[in-house]
């Protein structure tokens, strides 16, 4: 099956969501995408890039704040009928039986008595889950609960799939034997399905799934690069091709989230990413046991087993420190980073200390302590909002209270609600080291 | 006697036996519907102020049934209000913004004040039935029942997850669908909880609301608290007993009849697949078994099932054919006006326009009528709002030291729980109200006047809150905490003051709010108090409250009651509200 006419278009969208708090965050910044019939689109980057927002954009199930979504050219104006969704958590009313979820679509869609049993059967029989018809979603597993998702979506026929991690709730196995199912349903004619979009994590899945793959950067939402993976149905995983294409994508999401440093401005203030020190620690003792203490970024995120976005933060956070370094997608452990793992406890402590202090935002919010003592926490979260619009403040608060707790910096006094600093004089000696 | 085993293929469905099950259904039906025309022909009656009230055990069984009756009216009414309120509350943010205080001040305020003014407006209405006597009585108790189920729906609605809401949305179900099929069962939980409370803090009043005196006028309904009044009022004691006695027959009842089955049935729509709550697991109900096993409800729902399919066939000819409504066609965000931005900016627009203007008007009515109060009134208003204070603060106090360590000891053993806690639902739904005049007398005979008295009546009327709340708490505590505290073999005295006291604080300070709550309400009927014709009262907001009432003295009545909403609501807001804030983050178990 060849792309054929545009189906699907988002042109120059932007959207914004206010946080409880009153920070306005923006998911999407002009971005545009169209799909064609016959086509799988795959959106795929690190979360907070608006890939879900993009999706739900495409559904009609929320609006713009600039720019417009297109259907055959014209504007969507409401929920895409032609559309069908399938959710990550599965989204089925636990009140009703299997059956009737299936058949939720159809009275709005004019499907009433025997051609809304037969709609019902036919999907229930396409996804295999004949005989479990009057089953409550409780009494299934994941994988028969996404079955039932699929049904769902299948039952009313759409042109149009959009599926927002269908497979990020289950067990690798069932994900498997899932996905392969999803691209035998895409080339049956019999279910009217032709054109899929999927927002997914896995790059692997991307390639399996899809004949083209967009690449998404955060900070705010948009669109990094579009790869064409003209490999043929159906796809064999663990081929050369496969694993070529799978390492072509690597190296561009590499590129999107481990970006080479620019050394233009050194004294720019980076956020500092929301991880945990032991995570940091962790990834270090990894890349011990590793030879030459290095792997690819996402070699090490499948053996740690954690999502590479959350690995490529990790490994950003060490590399910020001067632990490691990232020629290419290579985590490379460096000398400091060895000399750090063979410390005691303490040494360790003092190493992080001295290492916080140079990197800017810690610089920045030690300067303030220096001149007054402690620093009232809306202050610090107002700053982190004018500096950081895109990252939402508190979480960032939280990620800098834990590391200035660990390296004994500063400390948080939560019921007076402000950050206090920690004997500066340790934490000035091995700054002159 | 058995029913014949005969297959159920064989019998044609109109001649199988009746069970035993059927008979008490239809029993059952049967009282409804009696009770109901015998209520309808009550409120329809030439008006009558004061009934006579017959003092005889059989007459009883027919006022319980009219109270009973105008109980499950309000709560029908609280429940509509209950939709209607979270709904709007949670679709528009300017109608929540409106709202969400409106809600939290008219959960706080002595509604009892208001007896006055909605009897006289009612009696205007309706100049020569029983109508607004009656419509007042059951508004009296709604205004009970109806708050904290609107914020149970509103904080439903709230938290559904969007996933759910996007899958009706791309169902293309309408707001209507999605209300009966999504939003109603998601809070359905809830709902049958908080209707529980309800129902419960319903009676409260009910002395009060059927029988009082307006402006040296008896006014009085057919009812349990108008029945326990007069028994009072004559000091009969057998009289006195039955009433009790019939009060709480109709608590239990309630409770086996309605709440029980509909615990059971609602944990169906339960959201999260986690093991069911702690008082609805296992627990099951002898009428929902009755419903299910009766042949006539299922016969019925044959028969609904048959009639929507012949209605389906007979529609068969005019429906739109499959295939035609599927490619291109949009399910148009305008045919659902609520999906429309525009069309829910002027409803919005529209619901805070009306509520303005009624707040504007109720305001002036105020100011006008507090306008005629002159200093020395003032003086004292403001000294009798000083006692009653000391009195809520003395009353929680008291209710504290006997509930926190009972509420520590049943929650930490479920033995204990499960043992005492029907017996405590029912002692606590009982209107405390109805026993402060023998309170009273016991108090006289130890020779105690009512202005330290009525500090025990308070405490009645506050205590629950305090005990359930703790109790919650503690039974809610992580079984990993306590083996710890096992493990580290903390002293019992150690393990009350690092796990259960913390533990139990954030629950403690919600209890103390509502209690306190109840307190003021209470105070009104606490201070004020008429026991075998001779009246009894001592200084005190409460007291002014009622006595403004009994003589029709509006401005000091308006006065008395938004000084009790004033310090009522600041206080919630100053003190309670800071309290449970800190408690919660210090305290709270949930990180």
């Amino acid at each position: 099956m060849t792309p054929g006419a545009v189906l699907l278009e988002a042109r120059h969208v932007t959207q914004r969501f206010r946080l409880p708090n009153g920070q306005v965050l923006e998911a999407l910044r002009d971005v545009s995408l169209a799909v064609r019939e016959h086509e799988v689109v795959a959106l795929v980057g690190p979360s907070g890039c608006g890939k879900s927002t993009l999706l739900r954009l495409l559904a009609g199930l929320a609006r713009p704040a600039e720019g417009e979504v297109l259907y055959r050219g014209r504007p969507l104006d409401g929920v895409l009928a032609a559309a069908a969704m399938v959710f990550q958590s599965f989204a089925l009313l636990p009140w009703l039986t299997v059956e009737e979820n299936v058949a939720m679509g159809l009275e709005a869609r004019g499907v009433h008595g025997a051609a809304r049993r037969d709609a019902v059967a036919r999907a229930i029989n396409l996804v295999g889950l004949d005989g479990f018809e009057q089953a409550y979603p409780k009494e299934l597993s994941g994988g028969m609960k996404q079955r039932v998702g699929f049904a769902r979506a299948l039952a009313v026929a759409p042109e149009i799939l959009l599926m927002d991690e269908p497979f990020g709730a289950l067990d690798p196995l069932t994900a498997e034997n899932l996905r392969s199912q999803v691209v035998d349903l895409w080339r049956d004619p019999a279910t009217g399905v032709n054109t899929l979009v999927v927002v997914t994590h896995s790059v692997e899945e991307a390639v399996f799934l899809a004949g083209r793959i967009v690449v998404f950067g955060s900070n705010p939402g948009h669109v990094r690069e579009e790869l064409v993976n003209p490999l043929p149905y159906p796809r064999q995983e663990r081929s050369p091709e496969f694993d070529d294409m799978v390492d072509r994508l690597h190296a561009i999401l590499t590129a999107t989230l481990l970006p080479e440093p620019t050394p233009a401005a050194p004294q720019r203030l980076i956020p500092f990413p929301r991880v945990h020190v032991s995570e940091v620690t962790g990834l270090l003792d990894h890349l011990l046991t590793r030879p030459d203490g290095k792997g690819p970024v996402f070699e090490l995120a499948e053996d740690l087993g954690v999502d590479y976005d959350r690995m490529s933060a990790v490994v950003r956070a060490a590399e910020q420190l001067g632990w490691v370094i990232t020629p290419g997608e290579i985590v490379q452990l460096t000398p400091a980073g060895r000399e750090l793992m063979a410390m005691d406890d303490a040494a360790r402590k003092d190493t992080t200390r001295a290492r916080l202090a140079r990197q800017p935002l810690f610089g920045r919010l030690l300067g303030m302590l220096k001149e007054e003592g402690a620093v009232e926490d809306e202050e610090v979260l107002a700053d982190l909002t004018i500096y950081f619009p895109f990252i939402p403040a508190h979480s960032l608060f939280e990620t800098i209270v834990e590391w200035g707790r660990y390296a004994e910096l500063l400390d948080h006094d939560a019921d007076a609600g402000r950050l206090v600093l920690l004997g500066w004089e340790g934490a000035a000696e091995p700054r002159e080291e | 006697m058995k029913p014949l085993r005969v297959p159920h293929a064989l019998t044609p469905p109109l001649l199988r036996r009746l069970g035993p099950a059927d008979l008490v259904m239809l029993c059952l039906v049967a009282g409804a519907i009696a009770t109901v025309v015998a209520f309808a022909r009550e409120f329809e009656a030439p008006l009558t102020p004061a009934v006579q009230i017959d003092l005889r055990p059989a007459a009883l069984v027919r006022y319980t049934l009219y109270s009973l009756t105008r109980g499950v009216l309000a709560l029908a009414i609280s429940y509509l209000f209950a939709l209607a309120f979270g709904w709007t509350a949670a679709r528009s943010r300017a109608a929540e913004r409106l709202l969400l205080p409106m809600l939290d001040i008219l959960q706080s305020i002595p509604v009892l004040g208001f007896l006055p003014g909605l009897v006289l407006g009612l009696l205007a209405l309706f100049p020569t039935r029983n109508t607004g006597l009656e419509l007042a009585a059951i508004l009296m108790i709604f205004t009970a029942q109806a708050w904290n189920l609107a914020l149970s729906f509103y904080n439903s609605l709230k938290s559904l997850p969007e996933p759910l809401r996007d899958a009706c949305r791309m169902a293309g179900w309408s707001a209507w669908r999605t209300f009966r099929q999504l939003e109603v069962p998601a809070a359905a939980h809830g709902l049958v909880w908080n209707g529980m409370l309800s129902m419960a803090g319903g009676w409260f009043f009910l002395m009060v609301n059927e029988a009082f005196r307006l402006g040296g006028r008896d006014y009085r309904l057919p009812g349990v608290g108008a029945y326990m009044s007069v028994a009072l009022d004559r000091g009969d004691a057998g009289a006195m007993a039955l009433a009790v006695t019939a009060m709480v027959v109709m608590i239990v009842g309630v409770d086996q009849v309605l709440w029980r089955p509909l615990v059971v049935w609602v944990e169906k729509f339960r959201l999260d697949e986690t093991a069911g709550s702690a008082a609805g697991e296992g627990q099951g109900s002898w009428v929902l078994e009755l419903v299910r096993r009766a042949r006539l409800v299922r016969r019925a729902a044959v028969l609904r099932r048959r009639a929507y399919r012949t209605a389906r066939l007979a529609a068969r000819p005019f429906e739109r054919p499959w295939r035609a409504a599927r490619p291109g066609t949009l399910v148009r965000a305008s045919r659902v006006v609520f999906d429309d931005p525009r069309a829910r900016r002027v409803a919005g627009a529209l619901v805070i326009a009306l509520v303005v203007a009624g707040a504007v008007l109720g305001l002036r009515g105020l100011v006008l009528l507090v306008a005629r109060l002159r200093g020395p009134e003032w003086a004292r208003l403001f000294g009798a709002a000083g006692l009653t204070f000391a009195r809520v603060m003395g009353a929680v106090l008291v209710a504290t030291a006997w509930a926190l360590p009972a509420g520590v000891a049943i929650g930490r053993s479920p033995r204990l729980a499960r043992a005492l806690q029907p017996v405590i639902q029912v002692v606590a739904s009982f209107p405390a109200p109805m026993l402060f005049p023998l309170v009273v007398l016991l108090f006289e005979r130890l020779g105690v006047g009512l202005g330290l008295s009525s500090v025990a009546l308070l405490v009645l009327a506050g205590q629950w809150y305090i005990l359930f709340n703790v109790i919650a708490a503690v039974a809610a505590i992580p079984e990993q905490l306590r083996d710890a505290a096992a493990v580290f073999r903390l002293s019992p005295l150690a393990r009350w003051r690092v796990l259960y006291l913390p533990a139990a604080v954030p629950a403690l300070v919600t209890g103390w709010v509502t209690a306190a709550g109840g307190a003021w309400n209470g105070s009104i009927v606490a201070e004020y108090i008429e026991v075998g014709g001779r009246l009894r009262m001592t200084e005190g907001l409460g007291s002014l409250i009622s006595d403004a009432t009994a003589r029709a003295n509006f401005p000091l009545l308006a006065g008395g009651i938004a000084l009790m909403s004033l310090i009522v609501v600041g206080w919630n807001r100053l003190v309670w509200r800071r309290l449970m804030e800190w408690a919660q983050a210090r305290f709270g178990l949930a990180a």
